[in-house]
């Protein structure tokens, strides 16, 4: 391992859909400012890599999920023998199944992640979310996996024809009409692969809980939101902080039953009316785009996880946010230079701070 | 956000001090919502936010004070120019109205 920890990072791109990566990377110099981070990166645009204050030190082009596994880990062994990175945040879902189902290929490179076991991430698995919620008696919309144009609109009429059709991996869109339910189809397998999810439509408010489990059962800490503003594509552009027992139990009632280990997002709606009843819609296995609202009011989650990942003891425990704290999402336009995106497109890698001009003076953490 | 409403006009002539933001009542909690002089509720439960007309924050605070009916329709019509007849009406709606929004359960 490095004197100081050099951590790599995902998911930079904070579009319309915002990816985690630059968030995580945000709260981590919240904390560690001199730690050397480096990005993980899919496109040779993905935003973050040309933001002042969330940026990478120094950034890799990665191969595509498509390309299969191999390539995966080959890439990543290549980058490896440029910059020996010691720990590595995953933020994006279709990266975590290889890293979760073979661990011992992180362990044999000396990688240390702070991810969930195989078992606990199958059994959040949008397919198997109905067989936890049973477990832990919490609602969740009656969903169903299906494969062919067939049993897509068999499954839709049988959840009363308004429903939301959902990736594998990410993105729903919400269909009525059988055509647009077709649609829907095509773009999901497309994109994610087999199955498409289909899944009944509750109306109601949507609530997020961010959070850091241990691994035995424990949540480090948390945070809860209720979505204030929403995209076209239904993300969360704006977050009230909440704090309700009923919501928390729940949150700890599903972290329990998964002894789940690292970062997830639990997100809920909250069907409509006075006795409206938190129904679980799916379970991320990762931080979310907004992780780093919590960070700004000391419940710093990505800085415990790499605690956790390094097994260092946490700094102190994780505050909880007070309620009426919000955030709003801002979009602003960034200045990048033609010579990064030539090196990042052309060689597959680019350093804003070079490996040996970045100093580790030691901080409070002897980093 | 949402509308806690009561139609009810102020009664400017006789106690306008009742009226004025941040001169009213001090911010007191009804159910799981926490109002402020100034007509705004936060439910750190939920994360709704509300707003209200001084009249309807005058009845939310007397019923979590606990006062009957009758008194709060005796508090309304001394404090705004409103009939007995019709504030009891417009009492009716609003408490109809937030047993509707879920800020207080059909009981009360």
């Amino acid at each position: 391992m490095n004197a100081s920890p050099v951590i790599a990072v995902t998911g930079l791109h904070r579009g319309e859909n915002p990816q985690p990566g630059s968030a995580v990377i945000r709260s981590l110099r919240r904390v560690y400012p001199e730690l050397r981070i480096i990005g993980l990166v899919y496109d040779s645009l993905e935003s973050g890599l040309f933001s002042e204050e969330d940026a990478p030190d120094a950034a890799f082009t990665m191969s595509y999920p498509g390309a299969g596994v191999e390539a995966f880990w080959q890439r990543l062994d290549e980058i490896r023998e440029i910059e020996r990175f010691d720990v590595l945040i995953p933020c994006l879902d279709a990266e975590m199944a290889p890293l979760v189902d073979t661990p011992e290929k992180l362990r044999e490179r000396g990688i240390l992640a702070c991810l969930p076991t195989a078992a606990s991430f199958k059994c959040r698995d949008k397919s198997k979310l109905a067989d936890l919620c049973e477990r832990t008696h919490c609602r969740t919309p009656q969903t169903l996996a299906v494969s062919d144009v067939g049993s897509l609109h068999q499954a839709a009429a049988s959840l009363g024809g308004n429903v939301f059709v959902k990736g594998r991996f990410y993105e729903a869109r919400h269909a009525i009409t059988p055509a647009a339910r077709e649609a829907a189809y095509w773009h999901m397998l497309e994109q994610w692969g087999a199955p498409v999810l289909v899944q009944e439509n509750v109306q109601g408010e949507e609530y997020n809980v961010v959070g850091l489990g241990d691994g035995r059962g424990r949540m480090l800490g948390s945070c809860s939101i209720r979505k204030m503003l929403r995209t076209a594509s239904g993300k969360g552009f704006g977050g009230m902080i909440v704090r309700d027992p009923q919501l928390d139990a729940i949150a700890e009632s599903l972290i329990v039953e998964l002894r789940w280990n690292g970062p997830f997002e639990l997100e809920f709606v909250k069907s409509e009316g006075p006795k409206g009843e938190y129904c679980l819609i799916e379970i991320n296995p990762r931080f979310p785009a907004w992780c780093d609202f919590p960070s700004s009011l000391d419940c710093n989650l990505p800085a415990a996880a790499l605690e956790l990942a390094l097994g260092w003891q946490p700094r102190e425990p994780l505050r909880r946010a007070s309620p009426g704290k919000f955030f709003i999402r801002h979009a602003i336009d960034m200045t990048g230079d033609l010579c990064d995106l030539a090196a990042l497109t052309t060689l597959g890698q680019f350093f804003r701070q070079p490996r040996e001009f970045i100093p580790h003076p030691a901080t409070s953490r002897g980093l | 956000m949402k509308l806690a409403s009561l139609s009810t006009s102020a009664r400017h002539s006789s106690q306008p001090q009742d009226l004025t933001p941040g001169a009213g009542p001090a911010a007191f909690h009804f159910h799981t919502v926490t109002w402020q002089a100034d007509g705004f509720g936060f439910d750190a439960t939920s994360g709704e936010f509300f707003t209200a007309s001084p009249a309807a924050l005058i009845v939310m605070q007397a019923l979590g004070e606990g006062m009957a009916r009758s008194q709060i329709l005796d508090r309304l019509t001394a404090r705004f120019e409103v009939t007995r007849s019709t504030a009891e009406r417009d009492l009716e709606s609003f408490l109809a109205e937030l047993v509707h929004i879920g800020l207080t359960p059909e009981s009360n």
